[in-house]
């Protein structure tokens, strides 16, 4: 399948760019619409160990606990609209008929109830887990121990057919020269495995994947270097943090824009994947939704731009958390009150026609806070977008030129 | 875009990192710590300063003065003493301590290559990532550490299954076993491999770490000791050698890792 490459910006000027506005709109899921004037609260979440002893304990734990404290919880606060995110967890990828199949089916199956009898708009995005293994071989007739890439697409298919709305995942094609290369400071390591070779995954499994969605009339969203370039800023983190420089960290960012792109010249229509940090630079360039995570995503993890990465989101999403009570109910229901409020404050800025504001003040808190928010302010992301577009068909040239 | 210059970022953030930045420079704190002996010295310094395509050269010239084992605790090891101690206060960061790492083991292994008998190790390590679990580079960190720290390790690599782990421990006899996982459903395989090894009357300290590992979730199972960073392996692994069991270890845990 042919990629269409972007070579030049869908955006115009970096001012056009804002959170909850996409140039291209994406439908989906029961009467959601992403990029199209509204932020939607997109609510993550893991299941606690032990949960998947078995199919049934895993199947209870995602939908009869997990899922339907979401839904009360949105209901609870008066949300009109609220994604779901399930990232897969290995057993689910690793057998997906009698892990995945049940967890997937019984999920949807409960917000077509809520949708019914609410009205709320609601969608659900399925992140399958990518366990392949490269020491084992990335492809099809390779692994001959686990099979792991044959399970991934059957997982994909899997995940289609019973109620996914968006189907998304964290390849992890580059990784096994990435991680050497961000532990020696090698850029040009990185640039090898993320630049070229991660964009030679993608090339692969990006268009079975949109394949593979059109077949089931559901979406394909998007892809991120979590794998490669969360690693290297979790690593950089924070100011007590001394393991790899931070400078180092925000090239990385702007190297792996180029492969997560890849996801979106194969087909898929975003919104991409939240812990896609270079979301901005991949919307300023091929305008389609992205999701963000920041400050509302501290239950995951700590960055330097909490703010600052809202500024044009149109999902704004908690990471991830592990299923356990808290003060406020069930961590999935406080953390989705978090994601949710401050959609409802970009939502209202909106209709105040205030959301250029917002989204200026979002990126001026932490524009200096660390090298690899001011790469990601949206002026900059802007500039960084340029340089691959400029380059857009050569996937070396493009991943080397915006470092 | 709205116009920063009016803003005073002082009441917005404060940039502690800059505020800390050491006046000392890895020069000045090598000079205090390498020996004094100018061949060992210059042995030393191969490593400090990741002179790695120097380091045999000086090695080969140093053993004509120097039994292997000498340099490799008077010279070489001197020197990782030296990037410990740099990485410990952040100025250097941890590729230099890989790189270093690297430049030290391309020394002992000449040195190695020389000893009549098999070089005394402070003890041995099995090391894995869980069953399904793709994400290594947390082990791969801790491994590099431990080897300049004097263990050896034994690297079973990632997605490695119980059995596997528990035979390798049953066969090697190490004195610690490690396991690191990113996700909450594959480090529930932590306490399998800990009944296994129970099981099989094994009873040494199980150090688990990663992601989404925590404290309170390792000491559930028998032979847990949590390890919240890879730096913190080799204080956990020397008291481990010197024979402490995992009761003691968690008993000592804040005390050995600096507080959780």
């Amino acid at each position: 399948m042919a990629l269409k490459r972007y070579t030049k910006m869908e955006y115009g000027s970096p001012d056009e760019m804002v959170f909850g506005e996409a140039k291209y709109p994406v439908s989906y899921g029961l009467g959601q619409t992403v990029g199209a004037g509204m932020v939607i609260p997109e609510v993550n979440f893991a299941p606690r160990p032990g949960a998947e002893k078995n199919p049934e304990t895993l199947r209870r734990e995602y939908v009869d606990y997990i899922t339907k404290d979401v839904l009360d919880r949105a209901i609870t606060l008066g949300f009109p609209a609220v994604q779901l995110e399930n990232e897969h967890v290995f057993q689910m990828v690793n057998d997906p008929e009698k892990f995945e199949k049940p967890v997937v089916a019984g999920q949807k199956e409960l917000m077509q109830k809520y949708h019914d009898e609410y009205g709320i708009a609601l969608s659900i995005r399925h992140t399958i887990a990518d366990p392949r293994l490269a020491e084992e071989g990335l492809r099809p007739g390779m692994d001959k121990k686990h099979s792991y890439p044959e399970k991934t697409i059957e997982a994909f298919e899997v995940a289609a057919a019973n109620g996914a709305d968006l189907l998304s995942v964290e390849t992890m094609g580059g990784k096994e020269v990435a991680d050497y290369a961000i532990l020696h400071q090698d850029i040009r390591g990185w640039l090898f495995g993320i630049g070229y070779l991660g964009s030679l995954d993608m090339e692969w499994i990006w268009p079975q994947i949109v394949e593979i969605a059109k077949k089931n009339k559901v979406r394909a969203g998007g892809d991120t270097n979590c794998a490669g370039a969360n690693t290297s800023m979790f690593m950089a983190g924070g100011y007590l943090d001394k393991d790899i420089p931070r400078t180092f960290s925000a090239v990385t960012r702007a190297i792996a824009s180029a492969r997560t792109l890849v996801a979106w010249e194969a087909g898929a229509t975003g919104p991409d994947k939240d812990c896609g940090y270079e979301g901005p630079i991949v919307k300023a360039i091929a305008g389609k939704p992205c999701a963000q995570e920041g400050k509302g995503a501290q239950c995951a993890h700590a960055d330097l731009m909490g703010n600052l990465i809202a500024q044009v989101c149109d999902l704004w999403s908690n990471e991830s958390v592990e299923y356990h009570p808290e003060f406020g109910g069930s961590s999935v229901q406080c953390w989705l009150g978090n994601i949710g409020y401050e959609a409802a404050l970009m939502n209202t800025a909106k209709q105040l026609k205030q959301d250029k504001l917002l989204r200026d003040l979002y990126m001026a808190t932490d524009r200096y806070r660390s090298p690899e928010s001011f790469i990601l302010a949206y002026d900059n992301a802007y500039k960084i977008g340029q340089a691959i577009a400029e380059n857009g068909n050569d996937i070396y040239l493009r991943a080397k030129l915006p470092a | 875009m709205i116009d920063l210059k009016s803003v005073n970022y002082d009441r917005v953030l404060r940039r502690y990192d800059i505020q800390m930045e050491a006046r000392e420079t890895p020069e000045d704190i090598a000079a205090k710590m390498v020996p004094q002996d100018p061949v060992l010295k210059k042995i030393a310094e191969d490593v400090v300063f990741m002179r790695y395509k120097n380091v045999q050269d000086d090695v080969t010239a140093a053993l004509g003065t120097f039994s292997p084992e000498e340099i490799i605790d008077k010279g070489l090891v001197k020197g990782m003493d030296v990037v410990s101690e740099l990485y410990g206060r952040g100025i250097y960061y941890l590729p230099h301590v890989m790189v270093a790492a690297d430049a030290m083991d391309r020394g002992v292994k000449l040195c190695e290559s020389k000893m009549t008998g098999a070089r005394e190790m402070k003890g041995k390590v099995v090391m894995h990532v869980a069953e399904g679990d793709p994400h290594d580079i947390g082990k791969n960190i801790a491994a590099v550490l431990l080897k300049s720290n004097g263990f050896n390790v034994i690297d079973m690599g990632r997605d490695v299954a119980v059995e596997d782990v528990v035979q390798t421990v049953e066969s090697e006899k190490p004195q610690l076993v490690t396991g690191t996982a990113l996700m909450t459903t594959t480090m529930s395989a932590f306490p399998k491999v800990a009944d296994r090894l129970q099981e099989k009357g094994i009873n040494i300290p199980f150090i688990c770490a990663g992601g989404a590992v925590n404290r309170a979730y390792v000491e559930s199972y028998p032979m847990g000791v949590f390890a919240e960073k890879a730096a913190q392996g080799p204080a956990l692994a020397n008291k481990a050698a010197e024979g402490w069991d995992w009761r003691k270890l968690r008993e000592n845990w804040d005390k050995l890792t600096g507080g959780a």
